[in-house]
C-alpha cells in the first residue's frame, strides 16, 4: 500500500476511497510527511458544506445523520460522515460504534463514513478531525456531516469546524436544556428537537425559542429556526435537509461563510503553531527539556517556574509586557 | 509527533447474533488502547471490506459462533483481494472446527482464534503483528 | 425391632416442643383457606433457642473451638464469595443470621400451595407429579425434526421445545441472501405452511406440551401452528403450546429482532391477546430470562430485569382491556442456573416470592393462580465447558439437583453436555434424559417439599436476593420501564459490563473452573464439531420453498398480504390476517418484509458503547 503522501493525495482526488482513507489515518497519526498530503489538497478544498451535528448522547443523532445522509443521497448529494467519540481516559483506547446506525449506506460508494476517537482533545472533536474533513472536501464529497457528543458547553470544537452547525436534543431532558449552555447554544445555527413523537416536544421547543431570545442579536440576520424530528422513521427530514441548504445559501449571501473560513484557518493556524512551538521547544535541548518535566512532576518546580526554566527569566513577569 | 493507535474493525457477519464473545474482545481490545471500530450485525462481505477500507484500520476481527462462516468469511477475503487491500491482519474467533480453521488460514485469514484463547492473546498477537509492520516499514 | 411403642416414646423428640400454641395464635378467626394474606407468626416459630445464649453460645465456639484451629491452619482464601453475586459467604450459618433479617416464617416462607408461595406454587411439590422432562432439539427440515421428536417422545419425553433456524427467527426465507449457510442449522427451517404440517406430523397421544421458540415473527410462527393443527384435524385444546413471543429480551441480548422495540412490544401483545381470547389453554408469552442469564447476567439482573420485561408485557396487555387476575396466569418464565448450588437454590425460591409480590402489591391480583409463577427451569449452558465434555455430565447432575430442591419449576429441561462442540447425538440426548431421572427418582429430593427451607444460610441468601432484585426493579422503574430502559441501551451496557468481568474473572483464575483454569489438560485435543447437513438441508429447503411459490394461487397471496399491511398500519390485532395469509402458503418472508415496510427495521446503538 503506498504511503507518499503526495501520491495518496493525488488517487484520493481521484476517488480512490482507500488513498483518502490512508491519509486520513496518517494525519491522524501524526505521520511526518502527511501534512504535505494534506497541503496538496488543500487548493482542491472549499467546495463541501460543513454540517456538524451536536447533542447529548441519547438525543438519536447517528440515526438521524444517518437519515439526513438518505436525504442527501436522494439529492444526488456525494456524502462524507466524520464521527468522533470519546476515547477511553484510562488505556486511551476506544469503542466507535456510529457505523451500526449507519447499516443502509455501508455499501453506498458515494458515501464515506469515517469513525474517529477524540485521543484526549477536549473540545469534542479530534485534533485530526479538521484535517480529515479537508481531505474529504478534496475528494469532492459535496456535503460533510459531523457528528460528535456534545456534553455541555465545552464542546464547542465543532462550531469552529462546521459551516453550519445542529444542536440535536430530545423531550423528557428537562433540567438537561439547561445543560446546553453558554457555547453551543450560543452558536448553534439551528436546533433540532428528535423523537418529536414524545411527550413533551413541544415545551422543549418552547424552552429553546425562549432561551434563543436571550442570546446576542446574530450580525448576519439569520435567526436560528427549530426543527422537529422523528428521525427513526424519517419524518422531519426532507424539512431539516432544506434548513441545512438555506443557512448555506445565507451563508454566502451575507458573507459569513468568508468569515468562517477566516476564523478557521485562524484556528488551525494557532493550533498548529502552538503545538510545534511547544514541540520545538522541547526539543532544542532535550536533557534540559525532560529534566525540566520531570521536576514539574516532582514538585520541584511549579508550573510558571517550569516555563521560565525553558523559555527565560521574567517570560512571565509583568515587566515584559506580552499579553 | 506520533500518536499510533492500533484500528480493528470487529464484525459478525450473516445472522450470527451471539455478541458475548465480541463485546468481551472489543473491551479488551480497548483497554489494551487500540480503537475498535464495531459494524454491528448483520455485516455482508461487502460491508465489512468497504468499512475497513474507510476506517482504514490494521485488523479485521470477525467473530464466529453459528458455524455459517466457512460461506461468508472466505468472500471477504476474494473482496479484499479484488480492492487490491493486502496489508490488513484478518483474524477469526469463535467456535471453529479444526479442519475448517486450516481452510480459513489457506484462504488468508492470518490466525483464528477458539478453545482456550485467552482475550490477553488475541490482543497480543495484533500488537506483535502490528510491531513487525512498523519495524519492516522503518 | 422397634415397636410401636417405642415409636410412640420417641416421636416427640424429633418435633420441636411448641412453647406455644403453633399456628392459631392469629387474633380472631382461623385464616380461611383461600385467604392470601399470611398471618404474623409468633417469635417462637422462627428461633429455635433463646438467642442471647445463643449469641454468647457461638462467641464462645469462636473462641475455643474455631479459632485454634484456625491458628493451626487458615482458611483456603479470603474472602469466600459466591460465584455470581459476589456475596461474602460466612463460615457458618446459625438461627442468629435469621433474626438478624427479621425472619418469620409464615411471612417469608409460609407453606407450599400459599401465598407468597416461596416453598412452591402447589402443596404437594413433586408428590404427585413429578415435573415435566423436556429436551431442546429441532434442525434440518421439517422432516427431519418430526422423525427426531417422535424418537424423542418414545424414549420417555412428554414434551420438547422447537428451536427455529436463524433465517425462520429473524424473519427470512431460506433463499434469501442473509440465510445462506445458516438454513436448518440452529433449528428447524420453516419458511411455508407447508413445512409446519411435516414438522407436526407426531403421535399426538404421546405429546402433552409443545415450546415454540419464535420471537420476532411470532405472529406468522403461532398462525402456521394453528393452520397446520387444523389441517392435521388436531384439537388445540388437546395438549399445551407454550410460545416464547419474548422479543423484548432478544432485543438486551439475543439480537433476533427485526422492527423497533415499540412495535415489536405491539406484535407481542397481538399474539397475547389472541391466545388468551381463543385458546385459553395455551401459554402465549415465556419471559425468557435464562438468555439474560446466558448473557452474564448475576441472579439479581436476570431476575429484576426479566421481571421488568414481564411488567413491561402486561402492562400493554392489560391496556387492552383485560384484568390483572384474566392475564396474569399465563405469564410464563424460563430461567437458567449456574454452578453456585446455594444461589441456585435461592434464586428459584426469591423468584416465586417476587412474581408473588408484585403481583399482589403492585397489580392488585386477587386469584392465587395470578401469584403462582410459573417457570421452566433448567442447567444453564454458560456453566459447562467445551473442554472435557464429559465433566458436563456431572454439572448437568448438579444443577438439575439445584433446580428439583429449589423447587416450584413445573418443568426442567436438560442441556446437553457435549453441545459446545459436537452434534446433538442420541447418547447426548439419553444422557440428559437420564440425568433428570437419576434426581427424580434415585435421590429423593423430590419426596418432600422444599426441604432446603429453614436452612440459615439458604433463607438469608433467598431474602438478601429479593431485597436487592426490588431494588434494581426500582432503578428500572425510574428508567421508565423496561422499553424505555431497553431504547437507552440501560441493559445492553449492564449486560457488556457483566460480560467481561465474568471474563476476566476466568481468565484471571479467580473462578475456578475445572478444565478451563483448574486441573487443565495441556495436552487436550478437543475436536469441534459443526452442523454440516447445512448443504444438503438447505438445498431441499430451497426446494420445496421454490415448489411452494409455484403451486399456490398468487392473487390470493397478494390480497391477504394487503390485509395484514393494513392491520398493521392500524390497531388491528395482526394475527387473524396473518392467519389467512399463511393458509394462502404466503411465506414468513414475505409476511415480514410487509411489517418491515410498515413498522421499519431496527438498528440498535452498538452493544458496546457506552461501556
Amino acid at each position: 500500500m503506498e504511503r507518499d503522501p503526495i501520491v495518496l493525495a493525488e488517487r484520493a482526488r481521484e476517488g480512490h476511497q482507500a488513498s483518502g482513507a490512508r491519509l486520513i489515518r496518517m494525519l491522524e497519526e501524526g505521520d511526518a510527511g502527511a501534512l504535505d498530503g494534506l497541503r496538496a489538497l488543500l487548493p482542491h478544498a472549499g467546495r463541501a458544506h460543513l454540517l456538524g451535528i451536536t447533542g447529548p448522547p441519547g438525543a438519536g443523532k447517528s440515526t438521524l445523520v444517518d437519515r439526513v445522509v438518505g436525504e442527501l443521497r436522494r439529492r444526488d448529494q456525494r456524502v462524507g460522515v466524520i464521527a468522533v467519540d470519546p476515547s477511553s481516559p484510562f488505556s486511551g483506547g476506544a469503542i466507535l460504534g456510529d457505523r451500526v446506525r449507519m447499516q443502509t449506506h455501508a455499501t453506498d460508494p458515494e458515501v464515506f463514513i469515517r469513525s474517529m476517537a477524540t485521543r484526549g482533545q477536549l473540545g469534542g472533536l479530534a485534533r485530526s478531525s479538521f484535517e480529515a474533513t479537508t481531505v474529504l472536501d478534496a475528494m469532492g464529497y459535496d456535503v460533510v456531516l459531523i457528528e460528535t457528543v456534545g456534553v455541555g458547553q465545552d464542546e464547542v470544537d465543532v462550531v469552529e469546524l462546521a459551516h453550519t452547525t445542529a444542536v440535536v436534543s430530545i423531550p423528557g431532558m428537562g433540567d438537561d436544556i439547561q445543560a446546553i449552555k453558554a457555547g453551543i447554544l450560543e452558536i448553534g445555527d439551528l436546533f433540532v428537537v428528535n423523537k418529536a413523537d414524545l411527550p413533551g416536544a413541544d415545551r422543549v421547543a418552547k424552552q429553546l425559542t425562549a432561551m434563543l431570545h436571550l442570546r446576542e442579536a446574530p450580525r448576519d440576520g439569520w435567526e436560528p429556526p427549530i426543527v422537529k424530528t422523528e428521525a427513526e422513521r424519517a419524518r422531519g427530514i426532507p424539512e431539516l435537509v432544506d434548513v441545512f441548504e438555506s443557512h448555506r445559501d445565507h451563508l454566502e449571501s451575507s458573507g459569513s461563510l468568508h468569515r468562517k473560513a477566516v476564523r478557521r484557518r485562524e484556528r488551525v493556524f494557532h493550533d498548529l503553531l502552538r503545538e510545534r512551538a511547544a514541540a520545538r521547544v522541547l526539543a532544542a535541548e532535550p536533557d534540559a527539556g525532560r529534566g525540566v518535566l520531570s521536576a514539574l512532576a516532582s514538585g520541584e518546580l511549579d508550573p510558571y517556574a517550569a516555563v521560565e526554566a525553558l523559555l527565560g527569566p521574567d517570560e512571565l513577569s509583568a515587566s515584559r509586557g506580552v499579553a | 509527533m506520533s500518536d499510533r493507535k492500533i484500528r480493528v474493525l470487529l464484525a459478525k457477519l450473516g445472522l450470527d447474533s451471539h455478541t458475548v464473545g465480541v463485546t468481551v474482545i472489543a473491551q479488551s481490545l480497548r483497554d489494551a488502547g487500540m480503537e475498535v471500530v464495531y459494524t454491528g450485525l448483520r455485516q455482508t462481505p461487502d460491508m465489512v471490506v468497504q468499512a475497513a477500507i474507510q476506517e482504514d484500520v490494521d485488523v479485521i476481527g470477525i467473530s464466529s459462533l453459528s458455524g455459517a462462516q466457512m460461506q461468508h468469511i472466505p468472500k471477504v477475503l476474494d473482496r479484499l483481494r479484488e480492492q487490491e487491500v493486502d496489508d490488513k491482519l484478518v483474524v477469526v474467533g469463535g467456535v471453529i472446527p479444526d479442519e475448517d480453521a486450516e481452510s480459513l488460514k489457506a484462504a488468508g485469514v492470518h490466525a483464528v482464534f477458539t478453545m482456550g484463547a485467552r482475550t490477553g492473546d488475541i490482543a497480543t498477537y495484533i500488537r506483535e503483528w502490528w510491531d513487525t509492520q512498523r519495524a519492516q516499514e522503518a | 425391632m422397634i415397636g410401636s411403642s417405642d415409636l410412640c416414646t420417641r416421636v416427640p423428640e424429633l418435633v420441636p416442643a411448641p412453647e406455644e400454641p403453633a399456628m392459631s395464635t392469629a387474633p380472631n378467626e382461623p385464616p380461611a383457606p383461600d385467604e392470601v394474606d399470611a398471618p404474623q407468626s409468633p417469635a417462637s416459630l422462627s428461633a429455635v433457642s433463646d438467642s442471647d445464649s445463643a449469641r454468647q453460645a457461638e462467641k464462645n465456639w469462636r473462641r475455643d473451638v474455631l479459632d485454634p484451629a484456625l491458628a493451626e491452619q487458615p482458611e483456603r482464601q479470603d474472602p469466600f464469595v459466591s460465584q455470581q453475586m459476589q456475596w461474602p459467604v460466612k463460615d457458618l450459618y446459625t438461627p442468629g443470621d435469621l433474626e438478624e433479617i427479621g425472619f418469620d416464617y409464615l411471612k417469608d416462607v409460609g407453606f407450599p400451595g400459599q401465598y407468597p408461595y416461596t416453598r412452591g406454587t402447589t402443596p404437594t411439590g413433586y408428590r404427585q407429579d413429578l415435573w415435566t422432562m423436556l429436551q431442546v432439539t429441532g434442525f434440518g427440515t421439517a422432516n427431519d425434526s418430526a422423525e427426531r421428536w417422535a424418537k424423542m417422545l418414545e424414549q420417555g419425553l412428554n414434551g420438547f421445545i422447537i428451536e427455529y433456524d436463524l433465517p425462520t427467527t429473524n424473519g427470512y426465507d431460506s433463499d434469501h441472501p442473509l440465510a445462506e449457510g445458516e438454513v436448518a442449522r440452529a433449528g428447524t427451517a420453516i419458511d411455508t405452511l407447508a413445512d409446519m404440517e411435516q414438522a407436526l406430523d407426531l403421535p399426538w397421544d404421546k405429546l402433552s406440551h409443545l415450546n415454540s421458540v419464535c420471537n420476532a415473527p411470532q405472529p406468522v410462527n403461532l398462525a402456521m401452528i394453528l393452520a397446520a393443527l387444523e389441517k392435521r384435524e388436531i384439537d388445540p385444546s388437546s395438549f399445551t403450546l407454550q410460545m416464547s413471543n419474548a422479543i423484548l429480551i432478544e432485543y438486551t441480548c439475543v439480537g433476533r429482532y427485526i422492527y423497533p422495540p415499540k412495535h415489536g412490544l405491539r406484535i407481542a401483545t397481538d399474539c397475547i391477546e389472541y391466545v388468551i381470547r381463543h385458546h385459553p389453554n395455551w401459554i402465549p408469552i415465556t419471559v425468557v430470562s435464562a438468555q439474560i442469564y446466558a448473557a452474564r447476567a448475576n441472579p439479581v439482573q436476570e431476575l429484576a430485569f426479566g421481571f421488568s420485561i414481564a411488567m413491561e408485557y402486561l402492562d400493554a396487555t392489560l391496556a387492552r382491556g383485560f384484568d390483572i387476575d384474566e392475564v396474569a396466569p399465563y405469564w410464563s418464565f424460563v430461567t437458567g442456573l449456574e454452578m453456585d448450588f446455594f444461589e441456585a437454590v435461592s434464586k428459584l425460591r426469591a423468584y416465586r416470592k417476587i412474581w408473588a409480590r408484585l403481583m399482589k402489591e403492585r397489580y392488585g391480583a386477587k386469584k392465587p393462580e395470578s401469584m403462582q409463577l410459573r417457570l421452566i427451569s433448567s442447567p444453564g449452558t454458560t456453566g459447562l465447558t467445551l473442554q472435557q465434555p464429559l465433566n458436563n455430565i456431572a454439572r448437568l447432575g448438579i444443577q438439575t439437583l439445584a433446580c428439583a430442591l429449589g423447587g416450584g419449576a413445573y418443568a426442567i429441561t436438560t442441556p446437553l453436555h457435549d453441545e459446545a462442540h459436537a452434534l446433538p447425538s442420541e447418547e447426548a440426548v439419553r444422557v440428559g434424559i437420564a440425568v433428570q431421572n437419576i434426581v427424580a427418582h434415585e435421590t429423593g429430593v423430590a419426596d418432600t417439599v422444599d426441604p432446603l427451607a429453614g436452612s440459615y444460610m439458604v433463607e438469608s441468601m433467598t431474602r438478601r436476593m429479593e431485597d436487592e432484585v426490588f431494588a434494581e426493579i426500582e432503578r428500572v422503574d425510574a428508567l421508565g420501564g423496561a422499553l424505555a430502559a431497553i431504547e437507552a441501551g440501560y441493559f445492553q451496557k449492564e449486560l457488556a459490563r457483566s460480560q467481561r468481568d465474568r471474563h476476566r474473572e476466568i481468565e484471571d483464575g479467580i473462578r475456578k473452573q475445572v478444565g478451563v483454569n483448574h486441573l487443565v489438560q495441556e495436552d487436550e485435543k478437543r475436536s469441534i464439531e459443526m452442523f454440516k447437513l447445512g448443504q444438503e438441508a438447505e438445498k431441499k429447503q430451497v426446494a420445496q420453498l421454490v415448489r411452494v411459490r409455484t403451486d399456490r394461487d398468487e392473487t390470493l397471496v397478494a390480497k391477504t398480504l394487503e390485509r395484514v399491511r393494513e392491520a398493521a398500519t392500524s390497531d388491528e390485532n395482526l394475527v387473524p390476517p396473518i392467519l389467512e395469509a399463511v393458509k394462502a402458503y404466503a411465506t414468513q418472508g414475505e409476511i415480514c418484509d410487509v411489517m418491515r415496510d410498515v413498522f421499519g427495521v431496527y438498528h440498535p446503538d452498538s452493544l458496546t458503547s457506552g461501556v
